[in-house]
């Protein structure tokens, strides 16, 4: 018993410590690539700190589903990063079919997302609502192709075990088949996540975002809670990808450690490259965009069930 | 764990034979509990049409319905069977058509009248072909210990996937269904789609129980069902403007989710995996329960609702929550549930028919494996598909504003008519069940699994159960954590914001002045780019003037999504039978001696027939 | 590793919405392709295997995205891809092929043993989304693409039986899709874009599309 509590514990901090900076790092990267030299990658700790101090508002038109929308998402990202391991970290919480968990306790989120959008009745939160079910519908093919090829794979349906110490030793014999899914959960990362190429982070004024403006009316602490939730998803997500792209372990703990936090840095300088390099897509084509993520991932099943 | 009762009985070949096995238990179970929550929400439903029509003869094939369906999943003699089955079809017809001053309500249940008994046709057919084998004998023990050549096993199958399907709504076979219940009073919605839909999925698991071995190819059919009813189902949901439509397109859904169950579970026992086989079934046997408990809630929710505004078109509703307080927070309930999300039933059954198919990954041949992943993915689509299907119904229906034209939430909060007390105690009970199978699922799941195992007809080494109920126990602890977390940060929240108090103002509207609650997304605009999406296969069509230059004029613009099922395969064959029957009605019409050619080629091919 | 690298440009390609963008795809997926007699040979690397490959790459990884970029740009049409079904059915439709392609390969038998077990399925894909390549779009130039991803596949096939074949036919074969584009190169500068029938056709099929 205390050594789950204690786990839960250094879980939470490194989470809650670092998905921040994680934020903080990629809009440092997109600064620096556009030629400014942009704030210090410790900015979102001391927005996240400015928007506790705020007087709340809300609008005469919501019900309580909007007062409690803040609290249930990031109550549920609080969960689900017990689930993930980082790297030599074990989650505290591990069982077969954790991903089922993980996958809907999101859902659970997102629910309460959208209808705590809606609620707020004006037009752009219901169409960034609208877009959101609709790209999460097609995200969640992706991933859940992805957890089966993984779980065919090792042969396992528990999330620590299917991103743990066997995915190394599989690059060496269906390396195709893990750039496939390393490519296509990247592309479910950046659709969860809301980041460039199918929604921009950054503005919410535009009549073409999607997570940004679902938050509009979201003030103060609320607001807050919020903005911490995405980077701890954005956190989680990563977090799943990076140890199946590393493909050695040392196994001694404290160089497996740098390596995952090496990797995560990395990829976070990875999504500020792409979100420089890339222009957001026009929404009628980020269907299709997650549609090629889809067809990889489903090339790699096929190809993977081949080689069984 | 079994009871039989057996009576003789006047009619031929029929005893009176009831048996009580774990099979019958689970959906006795789900309908005395609906029979009696949608009786209570009836009693106060009902009472405005008290002294407009008769009630009694409401009550009557209420009760007639009851007993029909008890009869059904308990009989254990084809004909004894048969007669429930046609006493229940008959009892829901009048049901159905309680408002039957409507014509469409008329239509509607003619509709249900025509399909059901064209699926009753294939069960006779079955049935018989069944007795044959089984040299005569109508009891389903005696059918079930003979042996059936793997041909005759799969002619019946396909016949009882017919003869059940219609019944049970699977996808091309559903047409009478998104039409039949929004025409009914809302609690007799509640029990078609918990109850009378399930004695459908009652049969085939009847079946399979009886056909001990079926060729492989079985449960692949029966996988493919499942992910064809259950996506397509939820996409006609999403396009549908009609409260009670869509939760009726809802139901193809679910049965398609437990169709997925019973595939792995069919699968499961083909290729000799018992653990596989019981956890296949009991997931699809608890989703049965489930979907009865949370659907029930829905269409009473809906039922409310209706009541209230009089209308059942999302698009002209909204901020319901503000005046219907309990009934919004029971509808979210339903809604919850029917997404599969954690903390209610929907997730414990979807997450043990997900469980099903990953060990299916690891247990089954090449193209089970295939099959098992396509199933993993489409109940994964179908989640996230419900979960913008009941965001839609929640958000237009009970938050934002009122959305009809001069209609403010103050008229409705005026109305007379109100959620009676029997309607809300109802409503609790079923959500009451939905947080009890969800946060202690032990009972049921143990229940489910002992009928799997009985359908499977081997059992599992004890502790392979514990497979599924060790993660069942940690969930429940992990969603008992997050509520923690969640009310902790309720907490964090006042301390952080000290004295003061929430502004209230308008909503934001990003410095747009002139705001009106006619701006907000409507159901339809909400699915649209979904819909859009599937334009294909729902046959999405919008009409209406584009918008043009600086100052447009007055535009409207409807979109409506029409069943394919329907245009395609349905209408054309029905018009076709209409003029063919008309071209004979001519002939008949002309000449009287055309009847006597009918009798005379009868005789002629009775006689050929016998002689042959 | 290669071949599906090899297959999955293929797929990239029917999901290009630019001309250009299709042809610099089918540059890198021939690029690509040229790899493959390296790696199926890398114990015993015979001058033959590395002709064989650097003609590829030469021949079609620069020399045919050359000269079909030449033809775009002298008929200066319009760049976007029309096609026939939606780009993400497209993908859709090509997805479900090569799970067929895989199936029906695991029951093909083939005389003598192949260098790798992917081989032959992901040849099989790459002819498949060629040819659906050539039926879903509309343009002379995608036609022509389409075809060059056939043989590409069908490349990939030969390979597969590299022992088999001498080297003299591949060439030959290869110098047939030289002169093949450069032929339709010219005529794609005549026809200017689209063939006359091929529109008509595409009026009557988007007809039948919107009425599905």
């Amino acid at each position: 018993m205390r050594i789950i509590v204690f786990s839960i514990i250094l879980h939470w901090l490194i989470v809650l410590g670092c998905s921040p900076l994680f934020v903080g790092i990629i809009n440092r990267v997109k600064a620096v690539i556009s030629g400014r030299r942009g704030p210090s990658i410790f900015q979102p700790y001391f927005d996240l700190f400015r928007l506790m101090q705020k007087q709340q508002i809300y609008s005469r038109t919501t019900t309580w589903v909007f007062r409690a929308t803040p609290a249930i998402v990031l109550a549920s990202m609080l969960c689900v990063a017990l689930i993930v391991p980082f790297g030599k970290i074990a989650a505290p919480i591990r069982f077969s079919g954790d991903i089922i968990l993980v996958a809907y306790i999101l859902a659970l989120a997102r629910f309460f997302m959208i209808i705590s959008a809606l609620d707020t009745g004006y037009s752009m939160e219901g169409m960034g609502a609208s877009r959101e079910a609709f790209f999460s519908c097609l995200a969640e093919l992706v991933l859940f192709m992805n957890f089966i090829t993984l779980a065919i794979l090792v042969k396992k349906v528990s999330l620590s075990q299917m991103i743990g110490s066997d995915v190394p030793l599989l690059w060496s014999t269906v390396g195709a088949v893990l750039i496939m899914v390393v490519v296509s959960f990247f592309v479910v990362l950046l659709t969860e996540n809301c980041r460039i190429p199918i929604d921009d982070p950054e503005t919410h004024l535009e009549l073409t975002m999607i997570h940004e403006v679902m938050i509009l009316d979201n003030s103060g602490v609320d607001l807050a809670y919020i903005l911490y939730a995405s980077a701890i998803k954005l956190f989680i997500f990563a977090a799943i990808l990076v140890p199946i792209i590393i493909p050695f372990k040392t196994g001694i703990l404290w160089s497996d450690m740098c390596v995952f936090f090496a990797g995560m840095t990395g990829l976070a300088l990875l999504i500020g490259l792409v979100e420089s390099g890339m222009a957001r897509l026009k929404l009628n084509r980020v269907r299709n965009f997650l549609l090629i993520a889809f067809a990889l991932a489903f090339f790699g099943f096929i190809v993977t069930l081949w080689r069984i | 764990m079994q009871k039989i009762i057996s009576l003789p009985w006047q009619v031929p070949f029929g005893t009176f034979a009831l048996k009580l096995d774990p099979l019958s238990l689970v959906f006795l179970f789900a309908i005395v509990i609906l029979v009696v929550c949608s009786g209570l929400y009836g009693i106060g439903y009902l009472r405005p049409y008290k002294g407009k029509k008769g009630m009694g003869w409401h009550l009557f094939f209420y009760i007639l319905l009851a007993v029909s369906l008890i009869l059904v999943v308990t009989a254990n003699n084809v004909i004894l069977f048969l007669g429930a089955w046609e006493l229940m079809a008959i009892a829901n017809y009048f049901l159905i058509i309680f408002n039957n001053d409507q014509h469409e309500v008329r239509r509607a249940g003619f509709l249900y009248l025509m399909a059901t008994h064209c699926g009753t046709f294939c069960l006779f057919l079955m049935f018989f072909l069944m007795a044959n084998n089984a040299a005569g004998s109508m009891n389903f023990d005696v059918i079930a210990a003979t042996n059936f050549s793997p041909i005759m096993a799969g002619i019946i199958f396909v016949l009882a996937l017919l003869g059940f399907g219609v019944k049970a709504g699977f996808c091309p076979m559903h047409i009478w269904l998104p039409h039949a219940h929004p025409a009914a009073p809302s609690h007799v919605s509640a029990l078609m789609s918990g109850l009378a839909i399930k004695t459908g999925i009652y049969g085939i698991c009847r079946v399979i129980w009886i056909m001990k071995i079926l060729p492989d190819w079985c449960g692949y059919v029966l996988l493919i069902i499942g992910a064809s009813s259950g996506l397509l189902g939820v996409l006609y949901a999403l396009g549908q403007h009609e409260l009670k439509k869509l939760l009726a397109y809802h139901s193809i859904e679910n049965i398609g989710i437990i169709a997925l169950g019973l595939g792995v579970g069919l699968l499961g026992r083909t290729y000799n995996q018992p653990f596989l086989s019981a956890v296949g079934f009991a997931g699809a046997l608890l989703h049965v329960i489930n979907h009865a408990l949370f659907k029930g809630l829905l269409f009473l929710g809906a039922g409310s609702v209706i009541q209230k505004t009089h209308t059942g078109n999302m698009d002209h509703l909204g901020g319901l929550a503000k005046v219907m307080p309990y009934t919004s927070a029971l509808f979210l309930v339903g809604a919850l549930s029917i997404c599969g999300l954690p903390l209610f039933n929907g997730f414990i059954s979807e997450f043990i028919i997900f469980m099903g198919l990953f060990n299916g990954l690891f247990n089954l041949p090449q193209q089970g494996i295939f099959f098992c992943g396509l199933g993993i993915v489409s109940l994964a689509v179908m989640g996230a598909l419900a979960l913008a299907c009941f965001t839609k119904v929640y958000g237009t229906v009970f938050l934002g504003e009122v959305r009809a034209e001069n209609v403010n939430i103050e008229d409705i909060r005026g109305r007379k008519e109100s959620t009676s007390k029997w309607m809300i105690v109802a409503m609790m009970s079923l959500a009451g069940l939905c947080l009890w199978i969800g946060l202690a699922p032990h009972t049921m799941v143990n229940f489910t699994l002992v009928s799997g195992q009985y359908l499977s007809g081997k059992s599992f080494a004890v502790n392979e159960a514990e497979k599924l109920l060790i993660p069942l126990a940690t969930i429940i602890s992990v969603v008992l954590f997050l509520i923690v977390v969640f009310l902790g940060l309720i907490v964090l929240r006042r301390l952080v914001k000290g004295n003061a108090a929430p502004l209230i103002r308008e909503t934001w509207s990003c410095g747009f002045e002139q705001f009106s609650p006619r701006f907000q997304y409507t159901s339809a605009s909400f699915a649209r780019s979904i819909v859009e999406f599937a334009k294909n296969i729902l046959l999405f069509n919008r009409q209406g003037n584009k918008i043009m230059g600086a100052f447009p004029a007055a535009g409207n613009m409807s979109s409506a999504v029409k069943d394919a099922a329907e245009e395609i395969m349905v209408r054309p064959f029905y018009i076709r039978l209409i003029r063919l029957s008309r071209k004979i009605d001519e002939n008949r019409n002309k000449y009287t001696q055309m009847y006597l050619m009918y009798i005379f080629l009868f005789l002629i091919f009775l006689l050929v027939w016998k002689i042959r | 590793m290669s071949c599906i690298l090899v297959v999955f440009f293929a797929l990239m390609i029917l999901a290009a919405y630019r001309l250009s963008g299709m042809i610099q795809i089918f540059a890198i997926q021939s690029f690509v392709l040229g790899f493959v007699p390296f790696f199926m040979h890398a114990d015993h690397l015979g001058l033959r295997d590395v002709a064989l490959a650097v003609g590829t790459m030469i021949l079609k990884g620069a020399l045919v995205p050359y000269i079909l970029f030449w033809a775009i740009r002298h008929v200066s049409m319009r760049s976007e891809v029309k096609p026939l079904i939606g780009f993400g059915m497209s993908v859709i439709c090509g997805a479900v092929l090569i799970a067929g392609a895989f199936w029906v390969s695991s029951s093909l038998k083939l005389p003598g043993k192949v260098a790798s077990d992917l081989l032959i399925p992901c040849s099989l894909s790459t002819v498949l989304l060629g040819f659906l390549l050539m039926v879903i779009r509309t343009k002379a130039v995608t036609q022509v693409l389409g075809y060059l991803v056939m043989e590409n596949g069908i490349f990939l096939f030969a390979l597969s039986l590299f022992d088999v074949m001498p080297i003299l036919i591949e060439m030959g074969i290869l110098l047939d899709i030289f002169v093949a584009v450069f032929i339709m190169a010219i005529v794609v500068n005549h026809i200017n874009e689209e063939f006359e029938k091929t529109q008509g056709l595409d009026k009557r099929w988007a007809k039948m599309g919107e009425s599905l």
